[in-house]
């Protein structure tokens, strides 16, 4: 690349006010003692100028009042849902928050699992394997309720002096 | 005494309307003008700078001040801007009569700069010029003109580096010059 | 402005994946189980529902009694193959061993006493964090119904 093009390549960043120091100051007395990149700096200078009056001479002055009415109008009126779903996603699931939010999701999931272990009645998994029972030659019956996946040991006890009286342990049965 | 945007901020996030309003009066403008610059089309620019100050107010709650407010909104109207473009194509700086409405009264012809004719055609092939540049340069162009701001503030607005929006810059000046070259 | 979360994002997910291998690991060897034994008492005199046991209507509605109340709440950390008695109503004992954790199923040694009379003994595996019910001895003009839960720590 010539010194010519550098100094092109560097002519807007200068003009721009951007180069400043040793790199503004080689720009600077380069275009003064180059006639091609004054000539440059000349054809650059116009299309800001232009521009410049272009953006703004098209732009009409705005009436402020109806501008806010329509923007209050916005403000006031009820989103539909779908809208309102699509605002909140992209709000909540920008890329900042969602560093957090995944391990804060993870944790959350896991915390879930954890807690359906528990026997808060219907859970998943509460089904209980009986791998042996004595009942020491009192009846036993062995339940499993489908609704709350529990296992049920029901103890029928003999009458003979164990029960606390004799027609209590025929209450004892259960219903089921 | 006058309050700082900042001022007005903290005040719109605590449900003041009022300071919200006053934030729009003195951002609608420039606001309006920027998207003017970016969409090339009144009716579009108009309704995407209303929509911009509206989701503004809606997320002024998680603004916490890490840049100006007047870059933030840029931001705002910056994406909302390329966002529509995208969506539609319309003519350039076409607007209905209904919009006058809108605008305060102008005697164009009598301030217009181009009153000579070569310099109205220059006009006319510049706005063409800029409307088919990409939505990225024409954002860098309409900035830095509009604005006047550094390429600092510009890189915070679009999500790039100051170098990313010298050398935007410098390509979408070179391709302005190019499509221009009869007339600068 | 993402260069200053990073660095917190990543320590929290750090933070995070070591307490997750920490839990994930107690929960392979657990050290003891904490066994919980709620007594209630089901009746069929008049229709009182305990509120102190929430939750566990469902589990009790195939018994059919029309009342239940809750008599006692017993919480103990107990080692493994060791066994821990819990006292119940009637004069009644109830001793847990803890046998073996597989599958996160918990292997339970169960015997029920009345003095030096011994009423049932059984082994069975609950799910970690589960229960499973044994009723039937009479009291108080009802029968008793344990809900027997345990938990590897």
């Amino acid at each position: 690349m010539s010194p010519c093009e550098t100094i092109q390549e560097s002519l807007g960043p200068w003009l721009d006010g951007e180069l400043r120091g040793a790199d503004g100051e080689a720009v600077r007395s380069h275009v003064a003692s180059c006639a091609d990149c004054a000539a440059a700096r000349g054809r650059l200078e116009k299309l800001q100028l232009t521009l410049g009056t272009v953006l703004s001479t098209e732009a009409p002055q705005l009436k402020f009042a109806p501008f806010w009415r329509e923007v209050e109008r916005r403000i006031e009126a009820k989103r539909p849902w779908h809208e309102q779903l699509i605002e909140w996603c992209q709000s909540t699931l920008s890329a900042p928050r969602l560093a957090w939010a995944v391990p804060a999701a993870i944790m959350l999931v896991l915390g879930l699992l954890s807690f359906a272990k528990w026997p808060v009645g219907g859970q998943a998994d509460n089904y209980a394997s009986v791998e042996s029972i004595d009942a020491h030659g009192r009846n036993v019956a062995l339940l499993r309720d489908d609704k709350t996946k529990t296992t049920i040991i029901w103890l029928y006890q003999n009458p003979e002096g164990e029960n606390e009286n004799v027609e209590e342990a025929a209450k004892s049965g259960p219903a089921f | 005494m006058e309050l700082s945007d900042w001022q007005l901020v903290e005040k719109s996030q605590a449900g003041d309307a009022d300071a919200f309003q006053e934030l729009v009066s003195r951002y609608h403008q420039k606001v309006f003008m920027v998207i003017l610059g970016l969409m090339r089309n009144r009716e579009d620019a108009l309704e995407v700078a209303q929509e911009t100050f509206f989701r503004a107010f809606r997320k002024i709650k998680s603004f916490q001040g890490g840049s100006s407010f007047y870059t933030w909104i840029y931001r705002i109207a910056v994406n909302n801007s390329i966002d529509a473009q995208r969506k539609q194509k319309r003519n350039p700086l076409d607007f209905h009569e209904s919009m006058d409405g809108l605008f305060e009264a102008r005697n164009e012809v009598a301030k217009d700069p181009f009153a000579d004719v070569q310099d109205r055609e220059l006009r006319e092939n510049m706005s063409k010029a800029i409307n088919e540049l990409t939505p990225e340069h024409k954002a860098v162009i309409v900035l830095r003109t509009i604005e006047g701001m550094s390429y600092k503030d510009i890189g915070e607005i679009l999500g790039c580096s100051e170098g990313t929006v010298m050398s935007r810059l410098h390509y979408a000046r070179k391709k302005l010059q190019d499509k221009l070259s009869a007339f600068l | 402005m993402l260069k200053k979360l990073r660095s917190p994002a990543l320590l929290f997910s750090l933070a995070f994946l070591t307490v997750a291998g920490w839990l994930s690991a107690a929960e392979k060897n657990p050290q003891s189980v904490q066994v919980r034994i709620r007594t209630i008492l089901g009746g069929d005199k008049g229709d009182e529902f305990d509120p102190k046991l929430k939750g566990m209507e469902q589990q009790l509605k195939p018994l059919k009694h029309r009342s239940y109340r809750l008599l006692k709440d017993d919480t103990q950390t107990v080692p493994w193959q060791d066994g821990k008695s819990f006292e119940i109503p009637g004069g009644r004992s109830l001793t847990i061993t803890p046998q073996d954790f597989q599958d996160n199923r918990i292997g339970l040694k169960v015997r029920l006493t009345q003095g030096d009379k011994p009423l049932i003994d059984t082994t069975v595996k609950i799910a970690n964090k589960g229960n499973f019910i044994l009723g039937g001895p009479a009291h108080e003009g009802g029968s008793l119904v344990l809900s027997i839960s345990a938990a590897a720590q």
